[in-house]
Formats: C-alpha cells, sequence, structure tokens
C-alpha cells in the first residue's frame, strides 16, 4: 500500500513537471520492463530499444494514467503492446535468428559436459516457449516467470479470468507435448 | 507435468538465458527525443506540401491545347529546372532529417560517454586511496617483523620510510607512535644495562 502510495506521488510531481520523478519510477521499473520484455521476444538479450520505446511512450501518457491499476501493471500492458508490434513487425527474424543464436553462444561458455547438457536442455525449453503462439506465450511468461496474480494478468492482457484459464491450460498442453520426454528424464 | 514442475523448468531456463541488457532512460533524453521527431513530423509534410505545390506548379505550366506549342527546347528547358528545384528540396529536407537523426545518436552517444565518465573514480581520490594502502602495508609489515622476527631495526627503518614518503597519512601517525614507544623501550632499557655494567661481575665460584 505504501508503495502505491509513493508511486501515486511520483505521478503526481511529474504531472506537476518534475521530471526527477520520471527518472525515479524508471529506476524503480526498468529492470522488470526489460526482463518482461526479454522474455515476450524470446529471450534477444538485448531489448534495449524496447524498454527506450516503452518509456518514452510512458512518458506521453503518464499525464493520462487514471491510477485505476497499478503503475506496474500498465507499465506491463504497455510492454506487452510494444513486443506484440515488434513480434508482428518482423516475427519471422526474430525467431529463426533467437533460435540460431542459443547454440553456439551457449556452448562456448560451458566446457563441462553436464554443464553443456544442461543448456542444451534449458535452450530446448526457451525454443518451446518461443514456439507457443503469443497469445498463450504471454500468459506462461507473465504466469511463470513475472509470477503475476491472476487478476492482474487480466487486467493487463484485457481478458476475462476464464479466457485467461483457457490460455494458460492450452499453452501447458502444448509445453507438454514438446516437454514431455524431458519431464520423464527428470522424473 | 503439474504446473509446479512447469514454472521450475522456465525458471531454470529463464536463469539460464542471463539478464536483459538495456541501456540508461532518463527523462532529459526522451524530451529531446519526443522533440526531434515533432521536429520530424513537421518538416516531413512541408517537404510533400512544397512537392505537391512543385508538381501543380508544372502542371499548370503545362501548355493548354488552344495555346501555341512552345518550343520544345524551351519547355525542355523548363522542365529542366523544375525537377532541379524539386531534387535540391528533396535534397535540403533529407539533409534536416540525417542532421537531426545525426544529432540523435551524438546525444545519446555523449550521455552514454558521461554515464562512463561518471563511473571513473577521481584520479586525485584513488592516488590518495593507494598511498594510503601503502602506507597501511608497510606499517603492518613492520609490526609483524617485530611481533614474530624480532627485527626492530628493520622495523624503525620501514617506520620511518613511511614517515618520509606518506608524512599526511594516519598511517604515518600510527608509525610515529611506534617509534616513540620504541625509543621509550630503550631509554628504559639503557640505564638498566648500565647498573649492570656497574655491578660487580658474579663469577660461578661465588655462589
Amino acid at each position: 500500500m505504501a508503495k502505491m502510495i509513493a508511486e501515486q506521488a511520483l505521478v503526481e510531481r511529474f504531472r506537476r513537471g518534475d521530471d526527477s520523478a520520471f527518472d525515479g519510477i524508471v529506476q524503480r521499473h526498468a529492470a522488470d520492463v526489460a526482463a518482461l520484455a526479454n522474455r515476450l521476444l524470446g529471450w534477444p538479450q538485448d531489448v534495449d530499444d524496447v524498454v527506450q520505446d516503452v518509456f518514452l511512450a510512458a512518458f506521453t501518457g503518464l499525464r493520462k494514467f487514471r491510477g485505476d491499476c497499478g503503475l506496474r501493471t500498465w507499465l506491463f500492458t504497455i510492454t506487452v503492446n510494444m513486443c506484440r508490434r515488434r513480434q508482428r513487425r518482423r516475427g519471422f527474424r526474430i525467431r529463426t535468428m533467437a533460435i540460431d543464436e542459443d547454440c553456439p553462444d551457449l556452448c562456448a561458455e560451458e566446457s563441462a559436459e553436464r554443464a553443456a547438457m544442461d543448456n542444451e536442455t534449458f535452450a530446448r525449453i526457451r525454443r518451446a516457449v518461443r514456439a507457443l503462439p503469443p497469445k498463450y506465450g504471454e500468459v506462461v511468461v507473465l504466469r511463470y516467470l513475472q509470477g503475476l496474480e491472476t487478476s492482474e494478468m487480466c487486467e493487463l492482457l484485457g481478458i476475462t479470468v476464464n479466457a485467461m484459464q483457457v490460455r494458460l491450460t492450452r499453452a501447458r498442453e502444448q509445453l507438454r507435448e514438446s516437454l514431455g520426454e524431458l519431464i520423464e528424464e527428470k522424473t | 507435468m503439474n504446473e509446479e514442475q512447469i514454472k521450475s523448468l522456465l525458471e531454470d531456463a529463464d536463469r539460464a538465458a542471463g539478464p536483459p541488457q538495456y541501456g540508461a532512460v532518463r527523462a532529459r533524453d526522451i524530451r529531446l527525443r519526443l522533440r526531434r521527431r515533432r521536429s520530424i513530423a513537421i518538416a516531413a509534410p512541408a517537404a510533400a506540401a512544397a512537392i505537391l505545390l512543385c508538381g501543380v506548379a508544372l502542371w499548370n505550366r503545362r501548355p493548354h491545347p488552344q495555346e501555341p506549342a512552345a518550343e520544345p527546347q524551351e519547355r525542355i528547358a523548363s522542365l529542366e529546372e523544375q525537377v532541379r528545384q524539386l531534387q535540391s528540396q528533396t535534397e535540403t529536407t533529407m539533409r534536416l532529417v540525417q542532421e537531426v537523426l545525426a544529432k540523435e545518436r551524438q546525444e545519446r552517444r555523449l550521455a552514454a560517454l558521461q554515464d562512463e565518465l561518471a563511473s571513473i573514480p577521481d584520479p586525485a581520490q584513488e592516488l590518495q586511496r593507494q598511498a594510503d594502502k601503502t602506507a597501511f602495508v608497510l606499517v603492518y609489515q613492520a609490526d609483524r617483523m617485530i611481533r614474530e622476527l624480532n627485527q626492530t631495526e628493520s622495523a624503525v627503518e620501514t617506520y620511518e620510510q613511511v614517515i618520509r614518503l606518506f608524512p599526511q597519512s594516519r598511517s604515518a601517525d600510527v608509525a610515529r607512535e611506534r617509534l616513540a614507544q620504541i625509543r621509550n623501550q630503550r631509554f628504559k632499557k639503557s640505564p638498566m644495562e648500565g647498573e649492570s655494567r656497574c655491578e660487580p661481575h658474579k663469577s660461578p665460584s661465588s655462589v
């Protein structure tokens, strides 16, 4: 609650023309926004452009922010929209590049066989998430990696709880199909 | 596969991918970017309008059917002139856009350099820190010489060296203190030695 009040105070200060308040907002949320963008775009690592665009949009839209939802939820909504737009614009290129990039990078870093095997497994999991349709990928990332609550996710994605549950179930099914063998190995 | 398993697998995979990379975002930079966007948004339609006007002018200058046809050479020359004007306008607009973009790049670079500069420590402070560290290490070594090796002379030399080389440091004060202690000990010890010299030597037979 105290956090929300502090954020509201920052927004008010920004509305009154205090730029340092915006810097405070960036400082609080930049890491979360970058992490979410990185996951939604399939772990490309360099997400500077998206983060810049998100905060540019936030800068122009913050005066209209009513405070109906949390500032973090609002920024996450912008991030999800930015990532959707980016994926639509050059989805194919990102997907193929991202898949190619995983192996050499990780294999070069790890020398031990076990570590290399682990890396390959993790790369496979990331590929499975990337292969999900965007709407399923979003719910998986928001629920399991960002750890958002159901209500917050629904607010963020603009969908009902039922729709969210359906998406989550289907996403899990698809992940089970592509990673089932891996789970057997683990168990 | 239950939810917990999926979550744990995804978290591991995410952790293995490493943290994302992104640059600093500041309100000042965003304001600049917005200003540049606005200027581009104004310049581009202005250029388009200029080109359109030129096109309309060109169209109007077209000879009407009832008018006697102008000399072909004159018409070609006039068309060439108009094309040149159009080209120059387009070039001007393009130059403007490129200048704005170059300026934006420069400012981003400048901001990054300023950040780097801010992260570099002050050289004078760094030197002072290194000097203090060296003085501290010397005093520590001298203390060990006395304590563990009983090499008081070498330790005294080292303390003096510290006082000479780093007179303003805190370790120099410590070195002075140590020297004073050593001198006091010697002073106390030397009269005792004098007394012992004066004392009659006890031969083993007298015992």
